[in-house]
């Protein structure tokens, strides 16, 4: 059960599906693991039905639009089985990686840092990255100028601003600055979606950073 | 005792659906949507589908429409029907209200379209239906029903009464398939006032849990 949540404003935004590719994925991976996430969505899903039951100016659509449904219905075969069969137990970042996290050609950053970069998989200008901070490890004190949504897929860091572990969903901006450290025992493995570069604040900043582009 | 049983099961027998006594409560709530769909499902039929068409494809062009794709309005009128179709048989009313359900395939229909006009050839990374489920296509836990049912009643009935500058927030969100921050600009207020209206409208609606509730 997760214990840090994405707001219901983005919530509401998943639900009416104007997130971007990269957004709805990491709120997707947080739903998985949080049921009371998953319940607020159910409610918000309904909202946009009512929404669009309410609008009235409900659209008239041509006559021969339903004769076309069905005869596009009939040209097809029947429904198979495999249309309704359960999709594998990967989650979407496994199907979309192909591979095993730990696999994957990981750029080591810095002594404690490794990343992986993903945005050319999606369109729109955000940076999309898994970042690995080795069990114990530790990462340069920064912070941001735009923000940055970050899901936790294996392990757990800690800042000044909690503990955030499997599922953990949190958005860091400019309020925050932070060092965060991985849990003993095992890598930290976050995804991260940045709408803008990272400003180091520490004196690690002469170095190179995985974060800045 | 006998005799509320069988009564119980005159009743379910009189609105054709086989179902157990001890869950007759919850199926009387079962709405008409539902069960048009259900009817769908289980014997292709054609009457109910063309009931649904009538009543939720005029919603589908206004909101394909609203969320500016007019050119492929009926497209999406018809991919959404096509899916109701094919995928009758995995809808479960106890995890969604059926125009809920509907809801979210027209939403998915709507961004794939966006996402395949943007791309162009390109292959897709990702499918929308690894972005964003449609309910019941999870084995997770769903709201129990009748808990969703009042809530949903809930919703409805609050929502004649919510405040105009909190109502076009919410429209310009799930209709027009604006981000916040688009609604900010295209209102001209600040975006924290637009995040205030929205969780002022979610908190009286009861979407989201106020101080008090937890």
């Amino acid at each position: 059960m997760s214990t840090h949540h994405p707001d219901e404003v983005l919530l509401m935004e998943y639900s009416a599906g104007t997130l971007s590719e990269p957004m709805a994925l990491c709120m997707r991976m947080h739903l998985d693991r949080c049921s009371q996430c998953r319940g607020q969505l159910d409610m918000l899903n309904s909202l946009g039905a009512i929404m669009l039951d309410h609008s009235q100016q409900a659209s008239r659509v041509s006559d021969d639009l339903f004769d076309n449904i069905v005869a596009q219905i009939d040209s097809e075969p029947a429904p198979r089985e495999a249309e309704t069969e359960k999709p594998s137990h990967d989650s979407p970042l496994e199907r979309l990686l192909g591979s095993d996290l730990q696999e994957l050609p990981w750029k080591r950053q810095l002594a404690d840092v490794s990343v992986y970069d993903l945005s050319d998989r999606f369109p729109g200008d955000e940076r999309v990255t898994l970042q690995k901070l080795c069990a114990g490890g530790r990462a340069p004190s920064h912070s941001h100028h735009g923000s940055e949504a970050t899901l936790v897929l294996t392990g757990a860091f800690a800042d000044a601003n909690g503990v955030f572990s499997k599922g953990d969903f949190v958005i860091l901006d400019h309020h925050h600055d932070h060092q965060p450290v991985a849990l003993h025992g095992e890598d930290c493995i976050t995804l991260s979606v940045m709408d803008a570069p990272v400003k180091l604040t520490g004196r690690l900043t002469r170095l190179l950073n995985p974060f800045i582009r | 005792m006998e005799l509320i049983r069988s009564s119980q099961t005159a009743a379910a027998k009189s609105r054709n659906v086989t179902t157990a006594p001890d869950s007759s409560r919850a199926e009387r709530s079962k709405d008409h949507w539902s069960q048009l769909l259900e009817r769908v499902a289980s014997h292709q039929d054609r009457a109910a589908f063309h009931e649904l068409f009538e009543h939720f494809g005029p919603q589908i062009k206004y909101y394909a429409i609203s969320n500016g794709i007019a050119h492929q309005a009926e497209e999406l009128v018809q991919e959404v029907m096509i899916s109701i179709w094919r995928r009758a048989s995995t809808y479960d009313w106890r995890k969604a209200a059926a125009s809920t359900w509907i809801f979210t395939i027209a939403r998915n229909q709507r961004i794939d379209m966006l996402r395949k006009i943007q791309r162009g050839s390109a292959e897709m990374a990702i499918e929308t239906e690894d972005l964003w489920q449609i309910p019941g296509d999870d084995e997770k836990d769903p709201v129990p029903s009748l808990h969703r049912i009042i809530a949903e009643r809930r919703i409805r009935d609050s929502f004649e009464y919510l405040p105009q500058e909190q109502l076009t927030v919410l429209k310009q969100v799930y209709l027009e398939h604006k981000s916040h921050q688009a609604v900010a600009e295209d209102l001209d207020i600040p975006l924290g006032t637009v995040k205030s209206r929205v969780r002022l409208a979610l908190g009286k609606l009861k979407v989201i849990l106020q101080d008090q509730d937890l």
